[in-house]
Order: C-alpha cells, then structure tokens, then sequence
C-alpha cells in the first residue's frame, strides 16, 4: 500500500503545480436594482445611457421588500447593487451599517424636489436618495353612494347607518382591520400620534403618543362603530374587496389600488381625510420612495452622476411617476401630471407627516396593530388595549439601547 | 363502517371470487366514492388557482369558481413580458429540480444500501446523528449558504452565487437526511438471499446495488424522486436570495 | 417485524469485494485528482481567509482517502458523497449559526472589523479630507484626444487656474492655447484639443479619478465636485484598534463594534463590526420582557400544532394511500396522479389561496356554510377557529407527501402476509391494525419523527396565513408557534439581531433535539430500525 500512497502524493503534487487562478475581473457595469414596475423604466434608460457613454446597465428585478432584506445580506460581502429603489423608513436600518452613500444635488436640482420628500431621505444633515415618489393615503368614497365628501368622522358614521338602512350598498366605512397604517389618518384626525416631534419637526422616541387621549378616542369611535354593528371587521384584502364590488361605500387606502378600482369599473373619487371632533384635520403619513446608493460600490461617482444627470428629468420622472401610479416627488413632473387622483392624493397628503423613520418605529408597528384588532374585536377596552400596547413598546425600545449608539456623527 | 375498513386493507382482489361478485363490486363502488370525495378535497382549491388566473383582478375574495369577466391578461403578461423570461423560468426550474432530484436518488440510495446491508462500527450513530443534524431550524442558515456560495465561486467561479450549479449543490447538501432512511426502510424489505446468490456467482457489491436492487426498489426511488423534485421545484427562499440574475432566475423567484 | 424478512444475524458484508487491478487503479486514480483539487481548493481558501471552510474541506478529503484506502472502513465509502456534501451545505451553515449565537451580528454591526476597518482606509469620497492651508477648489475637467487632461480650478476667491498633471498651476490658464469662451461659472466652454468632460464622463473614466495634478508640494486630486490637496481622513492603529480621525484629531476606540471617540460616548464612526458577546444574547432572550409573556400558552400549541399537523397529514394521506392501493380501482395511476397535484403547487401560493377561501366576509368556503348554516366560523378573529384554519391549511398542505411516503411503504409489504392472515380469518379491521399500521410505521416513524421536528419550526405556513393572529398580546398571537414568537422579538425593532436570533435557533433545536430523541424512544422507532435486518 506505501507504493501506492507515494504514487497518489507524486500525482497530486503534479496537478496542484498545474492548477490555476480564476480571477474575477472588475467591470465599470452599473447595477440598479429594481422592482417589477420600475425595472422596465430604468432598463430604457440604461440602454440608452450605454449607447451614449459605453456603460454597461444592468437593471435587476426583485421584490420591493426584498431589496432591503437582500442588500442587508450582499452589502456587507461586497456585492449587491451600484443603484436601489427604496423606501425612506429602510434609512436608520441601512445608514446604521453605512450602507448609504451621501448624495449631494446642486441648488438647482435640489429646488425641484419636494422639500418633504428631500427631507424624508435626510438624516443628520446628509441627503442619501433621490426622491421619485411621495405616497400617502386619502379617502375612497363610492360616489353612487355617497356624492360629497365627508367631512367629519361623525358624518361618516351617519352616511354609514344611512346606507345600511337605505339597502344602498352592504356596508359604509369599512377597514382594514389591525392596519396600523391606515388606521393613522384616523387616529390623527382625533387628537393621537405615535412619536411627538421636536422643533425641527425630528420625531422624538421618548414622547410615544399610542396611548394619548386622542389615541384612545380614535379607537374608541371605531370600536363604536363596530359594537352598534355600523362597520364590519374586515382585512384588508377583504375591505378592497368589498369596495371595490360596491358592497362598501367608503375606505381609507393608498394609490396603489387605483389601477384595480378603475379597471373594475367602480364610480370612485378621492378626497381628504374627515377630520376629528375639535376639527383636526386627518394627516396621513407620508411614505417616499428614492434611489439610493450602496456606499460600498466601486462606482459611487458614477451612479450618482446617473441619477442626477438621467433619472432626475421631467421625462423619467414622469413615466416613473404613470407606472407607479403616485403623485412625483419631482415638482416639474407634478405640474405637468393631468391625472385629478394625483392631485387628490396630494391635497389629502399636504396635512401629511413623514412616517417616522427612527428606528424605534420598528417597535411599534406590531404592537400598535394588534391592539387596534384587540379593541375592535372586544377583547379589550380601547383604553386598556392601547395602554398596553404603549407599555411593550416602550419596554422595548429600552431593551435596544444600540439604537442611540449607531446614529451618525 | 366495517366496509370500510374491509375494503381499506385488502390491497388485492380475493383470487377465489370473480372480478364481478357481488362483494367485489360492492367494495369497488365504495373506494371509488371515497376516491371521488377525496379528488373534490384534494382539487377544489386548485380549481380556486386556476379561476384567480383568469380573473382580471387578481383577487380570489368574491368570486365563484367560474370568474365573472374571465380574462387572458395574467396569461399574456406572464408570456409576452420581456423583462419577464417566464418560458425561460420554467425551464431553469425544471432543469434544477430534475438534476437535484436524479442526483439526490442516487446519493441518498447509495447510503440507504449501506446502511441496509453492511455492518459497521458507527452504523447506529451516523444514522441517527444524519437524522438529528436534519431536525435543526434552517432559516437562519440562508446567510451562511449566501457567504459560503460566495466564497466558492471566487475561487471556482460555476459554483458561486447566481449559478444553478451552486444552488443545486446548496440542495443536494439536504439530501442525506430523510431521503435516506426512508429508502433504507424499504431496501430492508429486498430479502438477503438475493444478494447472497449474486455474491456467490461472484458479484461486487456495486454490481449487487446496480443490477439487482436498484430495479427492484423503483417505487420508493420514485417517491424520492418526486418528493425531492417538488421540494426544489416549489422552494422559493434560497432562489431569491442565491440567484439575482433575470436569466438565471427560477419560476418560484421570478 | 421479524415477518419482513428474517434477518440471519452477523451474516455480514464487511469488505469490498476483492479489487480487480484495474479496479485499484481507478480508486487511485480518482482519489489522486480529488486530492489534488482539495489542495489546490485549500490553498485558495486559505488565500482568502475563509479558514473554517477550509478545515473542513480538509477534514472532507481526509475522509475520502481513508474511505477510499483503508479497507475496514470500506461501507463508509457508500456514504461518501452524501456525507461530503452533508458537511459542506449542512453542517457549515450550522456551525455559523452556533458561532454567530455568540456575536452581536446584525444591524449596526454587519462586516467583520477588517470589512469595516478597510471600509475606512479606501480612498472614496468621505474618506478623504482637505487638510488645514490646503485649498479647495470648484473644478471642471477636460480631456484631449491622445488621453491627457487638464482641470480648470476655481478657488473660493474667485481665482481661476489650469493645472496639469506635473506642471505648476497657471493663473487664468496663462500660456493654454485656445481657451475658449467663459460659463456663467466661469470655466471655459471649450479648451482647443480638449472635450470637457461632463459629470458621467468624468465619473466613468478611471483615469482622472486617481491622477495628481500639479507639481508635488502642491498636488491636486479631485473627488465627488471638489478638487484639492485631498488627504486620507483615517488611520488606523492595529495594536490598539483605534481610528483617528485626521481632520478633527479624534481618536476611536472599538468598544463591541464600534468604534467610539475616547472622549464623548456619542461620537462614534458610522457602521460597525460584529464581535464576541458571550452568553449575552442568551441573557437577553431569557431576560426579555417579552418571554415572560405568554410562553406557556405558545409552548402547548407549538407541540399541539407540530403533533396534530403530523398526525392529520398522516391519517389522511395513509386513508388515500390504502383506498388506492388496490387493483379494482380503476384508471388507478390517472386519479393518484390528480391527488398529488396540490402538492405540485408552490406552498406560497397555496397558503394565500388558502386564506382567500376562508376569509371571514367573502371567503368562498365562509360564504357557503353561512348560507346552509347561516353562521360561519370566524377564522381569522377567534382563537380557537383560527388554530383549527391552520390546521386545515397543514393538512391539506401535507397530505400529498404523506400518501406518497405511505404508497411507497405499503408496497414494501409483502402480499403473503396477508394470505396468512386471510386464513386465520382475521377480519379487514384486524388485519389493518395488527399487520398493516405496525409494518407501515417501521419504514414510516422515522418520517413522521422528521415531520414533526419539521412542523415544529414550520413559520412559514403560519407568516404567510394570518401572521399568527389573531392577538393574545400586542406582542403575541394564538397561532404563534416558539420560532415565529421568538423571530418577532429578534426582527421585532426594525433592525435584524442575527446574534439573538441564531440563539433562539439553537435553544428551539436543543428543544426538537429532546423530543425527538424521546420520540425515538417512546414509539421504539430507532429499535426497531436499527435492528431490523
């Protein structure tokens, strides 16, 4: 067997000497990654910035979820995009591992942009997307059923029991049930809020506003409507569902259903949110998308030179804006948008405030929820059930005391 | 009840009676009414799937089983998309859960024929420690296969991250475990003396696995095949997190 | 059992057969290619680090020669290939996560301290600095045919010069041919033999991005919009893990990830690396708030979730499995075929269908047993309908493997078992019971152990059904199984905590590890097993 051993050490010392180095070559191609709606937009573009520049594009389709829970994963191994699409509550969860490349846009380019957008996508001082969208919610109502807008809760209620005395339609208002997101509109309009804000309009983690008194009355008014049997305890598939049969007369939801009601054919019109008893008007939150740049890419330079100079224009931002079905964050692409729904959304946006993008917010979406699905479905008071509410998340944002110690310089 | 159970565990008909006695009938017209009780449970949701395709909304909530406005648009736009290969998909799917599912068959059927026939020094052990490693919670482990499958393909560039070569192997990696001892189970069943007279005629072990018990175990072959087929044709996490090519992606990451 | 096959005891087969020399030669020649790869593979491992995977990518091909050349350890060479890549895709992924249970790995703390540390050494815009008495510059960039360039510099005074690579500035471009016409910015339009560069241009060419212009003690690079004498911002000190930041004099010290100023607490270096912490994500997840909550009530339904999804699957896939299995069904492989194409669908998709069938208000499923029973069960909102929906969903979910496993396995049940049976007049019912399930769960336990551990972390159905509402506590909910509960608490702040997160996993594994091994000894699956033949 020695025989035969030497002889196996023999040979593979020969074929280790043969063996040879794969090297992987650095390319100067711009990835962006991209969901499905805007992926087709950027490749146009691509193709045409490569016939002007010789840059290779690639445009990369996922999830839009995904590009955060991905680039969490490759961004650190040195892979991932040059260029993603994001939303601006992902800013304290990626800039914590300076994931983000700051991006600086002249006057100029700047001035076109929302300020809320702008600002939304700031942290500490230091701007790091290029906004293309500002989402918020407003209110949906059938206009067979209900041909003005309503401009208080109280009178939502009264069309309500109207409609379900009449036979009108199924339902009035109908909700998506344990939606915290949703439910904000509503909890603003009566007084409530989640985090206060100091002067600067910076959200404030030490003052949780879930269980403050306009809080609580917020929900007490739904869990009202739900325990006189004016409102049904729906999800969200089903309230758009319902709404958009005709069965339910009014909803509170987002652009992204417009295609859906409007290729279903249901007469619909968009208006602001009702506001509260003391005449508090219901302030949505405000959701802004943007392009970002992975700060560990070999072509910052580059990609951001590419926003600035390609994606930033009417044209783009325009089509971007069509395809997303939401108003622009690009004021030129705006004005020159002819579809009312925007405008509505806008109107209805313009009492709105950012989502807070702090990264206690993340303590409280769960807890939040549940609690406004334990009061509507009576097993707690609303007072208990946001009192309760407050209480884990408050414990839990003091459980995480990382999140001081990662902010920025 | 007791017809039931009567026809349930006679596999075969009785060979003294006629294929059309009375009580062969009787237990015929039965299993196939459970059978057709059992296709409506096991189809009627498929029948919701293929309803909601064609429903233009996209939404399975109100509608019945045939969709109010029937409507070709999701058949088009999966098809005819460019950014969206999907014929492209499918094949890449196929492709990796075919070879994932022939060379799970054979890794895990070699394994299950040692462990079936030889004895060993750490025979109990390696089958119980291949059964336990298999029970450990697996979803945190995706990072670790991500930085693995990376630093593969740096130095063996067909292996790496956006390969079907490196996603098969990540899955073939699964392939020792259950595969195993269900196979073993039934190679326990193909009595020895067979093995025995092969032997005697001279034999090698593998000439034994190959041309004797390898046709003799077709079923449970396919039953691993299948499983193993479906495992990776339907598996949607490792696709999207591993593979972040277009032309590479498959049907469940698209 | 011993009616299967008897099994002659020690009748072994404990050597190959004896090697032909062609045979040999083949092995050594296999194993020589192998070994060579393994070495070079190694190598390469090692030049990159990854020393883990190369230990045991040592340790695989130390089993391969062994298997391969030593004869007593000939039945481990049918194992070979599964074992290796065992190992590879298994193993190594447990062995991180066991190791990153001992970390603070996640947001905040994402790269390994070199990842970072080099993160702030490379020369990229924010790493750079203008240090004191240099000036900094607005710039505009040019380029000639033959590939030189030359920056037109514009100083906050408002002076303007070229400069070239090598050569000293030039005031307003003094002895430059062919300046064309100032911008409102005040650079010129165009240079004779120049095309000025715009911002693309300048971003993509690799060149001008690393060239110095102007003469050595007054150098000038450029990065991002500014041109200057630009320095490195950082440095970094290995023996005492500090960065100094040059332009403010600060010195940053890692404490457990991050790098933090000596002086004030708060002032730390943006992003972080992932160290030891010791038995401190166990701490945490033993002292968290949150498991004091409603443990007790989630445990009992993990365990009655993973055993009722088993058992139901199993009942229901062996009923079909037996009502198939005879040969006076006709059209038989056509039918079995159509009962196993839900397991053809992807979960993801058959879960959301799932929970349109059974939505409370439209559900098609709730529409029509409220219009018979004029009640439908609320199976999102009530505890107890909603743990019987998941159920249903499991069930239906898993009962195609289950009557795939089972088909097999009775097949593997000889017919002549039966005819003995059949003449000591033993009826169906008894013949089932005394025959038919004992053979069955010798090749079958094992699986339905598996099954069990499976379902036991088995989120995914429940993530995708209804989330594991409807709730007890804002934090928990009547379907949450321990690993979806748990996970909320780890991913629960808007960040990822994989150091908490890997050791719940090892926690729940330890947990499944002890039932299974009393599984194994309760039902007698792992005698039976072992000793069978």
């Amino acid at each position: 067997m020695n025989k035969h051993i030497l002889a196996v050490m023999l040979m593979l010392v020969f074929i280790a000497s043969l063996s040879v180095n794969f090297a992987a070559a650095q390319d100067d191609t711009l990835v962006i990654w991209a969901d499905e709606n805007r992926a087709p937009i950027l490749e146009a573009l691509g193709a045409q910035f490569t016939e002007e520049y010789g840059i290779p594009v690639t445009v990369t389709q996922l999830g839009f979820g995904d590009i955060r829970d991905q680039l969490i994963i490759a961004g650190p191994a040195g892979e991932g995009p040059d260029i993603l699409i994001g939303a601006h509550d992902w800013l304290g969860q990626l800039t914590a591992d300076n994931l983000l490349a700051p991006i600086e846009l002249d006057e100029e380019l700047a001035a076109q942009f929302s300020p809320v957008a702008l600002q939304a996508f700031t942290q500490d001082g230091v701007l790091y997307g290029v906004p293309y969208a500002v989402e918020n919610v407003a209110f949906f109502r059938n206009t067979e059923l209900v041909p003005d807008a309503p401009a208080t809760w109280e009178e939502v209620r009264q069309i309500s029991e109207e409609i379900q005395e009449s036979g009108a339609a199924q339902y009035g208002f109908v909700y998506q049930n344990g939606d915290p997101y949703h439910f904000f509109g509503i909890q603003s309009a009566f007084g409530g809020y989640v985090f206060g804000q100091d002067e600067n309009g910076n959200y404030v983690a030490s003052d949780l506003g879930v269980d403050s008194e306009g809080s609580v009355a917020a929900l007490q008014w739904m869990t009202d409507m739900v325990t006189d049997g004016v409102m049904p305890l729906t999800t969200g598939d089903e309230a758009t569902a319902l709404f958009e049969s005709g069965d339910a007369a009014m909803m509170i939801t987002g652009p992204w259903f417009l295609q859906r009601f409007r290729d279903a054919g249901v007469p619909f019109a968009i208006s602001d949110i009702p506001a509260g008893p003391d005449g508090n008007p219901g302030s949505p939150f405000l959701g802004v998308q943007a392009f970002m740049v992975n700060n560990f890419s070999d072509n910052v330079d580059l990609a951001i030179a590419f926003l600035t100079e390609y994606v930033a224009t009417e044209e783009t931002m325009v089509e971007l804006s069509t395809v997303g079905t939401r108003p622009s964050a690009f004021i030129p692409a705006n004005e020159v948008a002819t579809d009312p729904d925007f405008a509505a959304f806008a109107s209805a946006g313009a009492v709105g405030q950012p989502m807070p993008s702090i990264p206690e917010m993340g303590s409280v979406w769960g807890a939040w929820g549940s609690a406004i699905s334990l009061a509507l479905g009576g097993d707690n008071t609303p007072d208990e059930a946001f009192g309760a509410a407050a209480e884990a998340i408050r414990a839990e944002i003091e459980a995480t005391p990382e999140a001081e110690a990662t902010t920025a310089p | 009840m007791s017809e039931i159970t009567k026809a349930v565990a006679s596999p075969n008909v009785d060979q003294k009676e006629g294929y059309w006695s009375a009580r062969v009938t009787r237990e015929r017209t039965l299993r196939l009414v459970i059978i057709a009780f059992a296709l409506v449970y096991a189809l009627f949701p498929v029948l919701f799937i293929m309803s909601s395709s064609f429903n233009p909304s996209g939404s399975i909530l109100g509608q019945g089983i045939i969709p109010r406005n029937a409507s070709l648009v999701h058949y088009n736009a999966l098809l005819n998309s460019p950014n969206n290969p999907f014929p492209l998909w499918v094949w890449n799917s196929v492709k990796i859960s075919t070879i994932t599912a022939v060379l799970a068959v054979l890794i895990s059927s070699l394994s299950a024929y040692a462990f079936s026939r030889f004895r060993f020094k750490g025979r109990r052990t390696l089958l119980l420690t291949v059964f336990l490693i298999q029970v450990f919670p697996s979803t945190l482990a995706i990072v670790a296969i991500y930085l693995l499958l990376q630093t593969i393909g740096e130095i063996i560039p067909p292996f790496g991250l956006n390969t079907h070569a490196g996603l098969i192997l990540v899955y073939l990696g699964g392939a020792l475990g259950i595969n195993t001892w269900l196979m073993k189970g039934f190679f326990d069943t193909v009595p020895r003396e067979l093995d025995e007279s092969a032997m005697m005629d001279g034999a090698t072990n593998f000439q034994i696995f190959w041309v004797i018990i390898f046709p003799l175990v077709r079923p449970i072959l396919a039953v691993v095949a299948i499983l193993t087929f479906v495992g990776t044709y339907g598996d949607f996490i490792l696709p999207l997190v591993l593979i972040n090519e277009p032309q590479e992606y498959t049907l469940a990451g698209g | 059992m011993a009616a299967i096959s008897q099994p002659q005891k020690n009748v072994l087969y404990p050597s190959s057969t004896p090697a032909s020399p062609v045979g040999l030669i083949l092995r050594l020649v296999g194993i020589a290619i192998l070994d060579a790869f393994a070495i070079w593979f190694v190598s390469q491992l090692i030049a990159d680090q990854a020393w883990f995977l190369a230990f045991l990518v040592v340790i695989v091909t130390i089993g391969f020669n062994a298997f391969f050349l030593s004869e007593r350890l000939y039945p481990f060479r049918w194992f070979s290939p599964g074992l290796a890549l065992m190992i590879l895709m298994v193993v190594y992924p447990m062995v991180y996560t066991i190791y990153v249970a001992f970390t603070n790995y996640g947001t905040g703390h994402l790269r390994t301290q070199e990842q970072l540390v080099q993160s702030f050494l490379e020369p990229r815009g924010s790493n750079l600095y203008i240090p004191e008495g240099a000036t900094p510059y607005e710039f505009a960039a040019y380029r000639s045919e033959d590939g030189r360039y030359l920056l037109w510099l514009i100083d906050e005074q408002g002076n303007a010069f070229a400069a070239a690579p090598g050569e000293p500035l030039k005031a307003n471009g003094e002895g430059i041919e062919g300046i064309g016409p100032l911008d409102e910015d005040g650079f010129p339009e165009t240079i004779q033999g120049f095309e000025r560069l715009n911002r693309i241009q300048l971003a993509s060419d690799d060149t001008i991005n690393t060239q110095i212009f102007g003469t050595a003690e007054d150098s000038i690079g450029i990065s991002g919009r500014n041109a200057a004498r630009f320095e490195l911002r950082y440095s970094y000190d290995a023996a005492s893990n500090t960065i100094t930041d040059l332009s403010t004099g600060t010195t940053y010290t890692g404490i457990e990830g991050i790098y933090t100023s000596t002086t004030d607490p708060n002032d730390t270096l943006p992003g972080g690396y992932y160290v030891g912490v010791g038995l401190g994500n166990f701490i945490d997840l033993f002292t968290s708030p949150a498991i004091s909550g409603p443990l007790i009530i989630i445990f009992v339904w993990t365990v009655m979730h993973a055993l009722f999804a088993v058992l139901l699957t199993f009942a229901l896939g062996l009923s079909f499995a037996l009502v198939f299995n005879s040969d006076l069904v006709p059209g038989k492989k056509i039918l079995r075929s159509a009962m196993l194409i839900p397991y053809a669908i992807p979960a993801f998709i058959s879960v959301l269908i799932w929970r349109g069938l059974l939505s409370e208000q439209l559900g098609p499923i709730s529409v029509t047993v409220r219009d018979w029973f004029g009640w439908s069960p609320p199976w999102f909102t009530d505890a107890f309908w909603a743990r019987i929906g998941v159920l249903l969903v499991q069930m239906w979910l898993g009962f195609p493997y289950m009557m795939l496993v089972c088909m097999g396995a009775l097949q593997s049940i000889p017919s002549e078992i039966y005819e003995a049976s059949n003449v000591d007049g033993a009826n169906a019912w008894q013949r089932f019971w005394s025959l038919t399930l004992p053979l069955l769960l010798v090749s079958v336990g094992p699986i339905l152990i598996s099954s069990f551990a499976f379902n036991f972390n088995n989120f995914g159905v429940i993530r995708l059904y209804n989330q594991g509402g409807p709730a007890i506590t804002p934090t928990a909910g009547w379907t949450d199984i321990l690993i979806s509960y748990t996970y909320r608490l780890a991913f629960a702040a808007g960040t990822t905590d994989y150091g908490l997160a890997s050791a719940i996993t090892i926690v729940i594994f330890f947990i499944v590890l002890v039932i299974t091994v009393i599984n194994f000894r309760f039902t007698g699956a792992w005698e039976e097993v072992s000793q069978n033949v």
